[in-house]
């Protein structure tokens, strides 16, 4: 065992398995990561990024494998010959993770009939017993962060899709998260919107939020991360620095694919 | 015009019978409907499978067919098991009503939940909402939107069907009305019948109306 110390990771993912009947989507996932510290997931479409962080995140099962989010085991391998390859949590330990975790969807997901702060107060006065008027003034302070003062009585359906998802980030927020995941947060922004979302991200990391961020915006992978890790077929085909991701890595696959970005 | 002074009264003591079928069917089919569509999108079989069978009953037999079966089904059955119990007129006209039109409620109350996107459910979930609050908070609300359209025209439908009641001899609007047109001679007590269908609809067309414009504070 180790020492819990500082540097225990807050996630921790080993041989992670995931397969869609014959399909094997995540072969063998392993990485960790650090409270404060920002992770990119980079890779072509199919590699299973998406899908891996569905698993962290309780949407989807995974077949193999050990989870531990914050110290917690979310799902570890089970011992005996029988039964499924792995255990899960009671489902109030899973719960508790998933408190502990937040998530921002690629299509936003906000709740269209709620108005912008009623979409940031309901999860926090209804799940976590919070005050109206305390969840009220975080929801106000947390759209004052994400550039969206003024706009807390307004539907979803009338913000533009930088904004819409400026809310969600907020939305996640005030759950107060541990670890805050990013689904390809501006994959269905316009291009002149991504901009405003990144901005609000490297703002984050700045104040050290814990994050995993999937992503197809490379520079913005490079800049904001800690540690990034490549994708390809289902594995982890490289991980580290930015620097040995990007630069130093002699790797043909990841190669091949960082030059359809530079390309265009 | 003296005809019709004596007219309109009989007709209103009808119209209130027929008014009375038509509240007391929402009151009781709105919330059974909603109840139906929940139970058959169960994961259960042995919930779903039934619940099928009953709404392709209550769909493909006729509602006539139905008042009758309530209220000569319900004393046959009392006589048969030995039991003292059996409906009045009014009260099997209710009951009919209610379940044929609680099937078709709940085929649009499942429709409009099943097109409320996966990530709705999703968002709350990651959110630490319960199933029922999802429901209840998140999905209701949104289905509410949704299926308006399609049960105004069943509210709209429900008023005219009201006129059925009449084979177990409920003396609602239409009863009244024929009973009026052999008494007269004359079609005419029937057209005026038609114009108290015809202007109820019209008020709950307009009120559907403003509805649907209340609910379009969002999309």
């Amino acid at each position: 065992m180790e020492n819990v110390n500082e540097s225990a990771p807050i996630l921790k993912v080993e041989h992670v398995k995931k397969s869609f009947g014959d399909l094997h989507v995540l072969k063998d996932i392993s990485f960790d990561l650090k409270a404060g510290e920002v992770l990119s997931i980079i890779g072509p479409s199919g590699s299973g990024k998406s899908t891996l962080l569905r698993c962290l995140t309780q949407l989807e099962t995974v077949d193999g494998g050990l989870v531990q989010v914050d110290g917690k085991d979310m799902v570890v391998p089970n011992d005996s010959a029988k039964g499924p390859a792995v255990k899960y949590a009671p489902a109030k330990m899973l719960r508790e993770i998933r408190l502990s975790t937040g998530l921002v969807f690629q299509n936003f997901n906000l709740f269209p009939h709620l108005t912008v702060l009623q979409n940031l107060c309901l999860a926090p006065v209804r799940v976590l017993g919070d005050g109206r008027k305390e969840a009220r003034a975080m929801g106000r302070f947390l759209l004052k962060r994400m550039g969206l003062e003024g706009k807390e009585n307004a539907y979803p359906c009338e913000l533009s899709g930088g904004q819409q998802q400026r809310v969600s980030i907020a939305r996640a927020l005030a759950m107060n998260p541990k670890i805050l995941f990013f689904d390809e947060p501006t994959s269905a922004l316009d291009p002149e919107l991504t901009g405003e979302v990144l901005k609000i991200i490297k703002k984050l990391a700045e104040d050290k939020m814990t994050m995993v961020i999937v992503t197809h915006e490379m520079a913005f992978a490079r800049d904001v991360a800690d540690k990034v890790i490549f994708m390809d077929g289902g594995v982890i085909v490289e991980q580290g620095t930015p620097d040995h991701v990007f630069r130093e890595s002699g790797n043909e696959r990841l190669a091949q694919f960082l030059s359809r970005f530079t390309n265009t | 015009m003296s005809e019709l002074s004596t007219l309109l009264p009989i007709l209103w003591g009808g119209f209130c019978t027929t008014l009375a079928i038509f509240g007391l069917t929402l009151l009781f089919s709105i919330p059974l409907g909603l109840l139906i569509a929940v139970l058959k999108m169960s994961n259960w079989r042995v919930v779903r499978y039934p619940v099928s069978f009953y709404i392709s009953v209550m769909r493909g037999t006729p509602l006539l067919l139905q008042i009758v079966a309530i209220y000569f089904g319900s004393y046959y059955l009392s006589e048969y098991a030995g039991v003292d119990f059996s409906f009045d007129r009014f009260p099997a006209v209710i009951v009919a009503f209610s379940i044929n039109y609680a099937a078709y409620f709940a085929e649009i109350f499942r429709g409009g939940i099943q097109s409320i996107s996966k990530g709705q459910y999703e968002a709350a979930y990651m959110l630490g909402m319960t199933r029922t609050q999802t429901f209840f908070r998140i999905i209701l609300p949104q289905v509410v939107k949704r299926v308006v359209p399609a049960s105004a025209n069943e509210v709209i439908t429900l008023v005219k069907d009201t006129s059925l009641a009449q084979v177990i001899a409920v003396t609602e609007l239409f009863a009244l009305a024929k009973k009026q047109q052999a008494a007269y001679a004359s079609i005419y007590p029937l057209f005026v019948a038609g114009v108290f269908y015809y202007v109820a609809n019209l008020l709950l067309s307009v009120f559907f109306a403003y509805v649907e414009r209340k609910l379009n504070y969002y999309k």
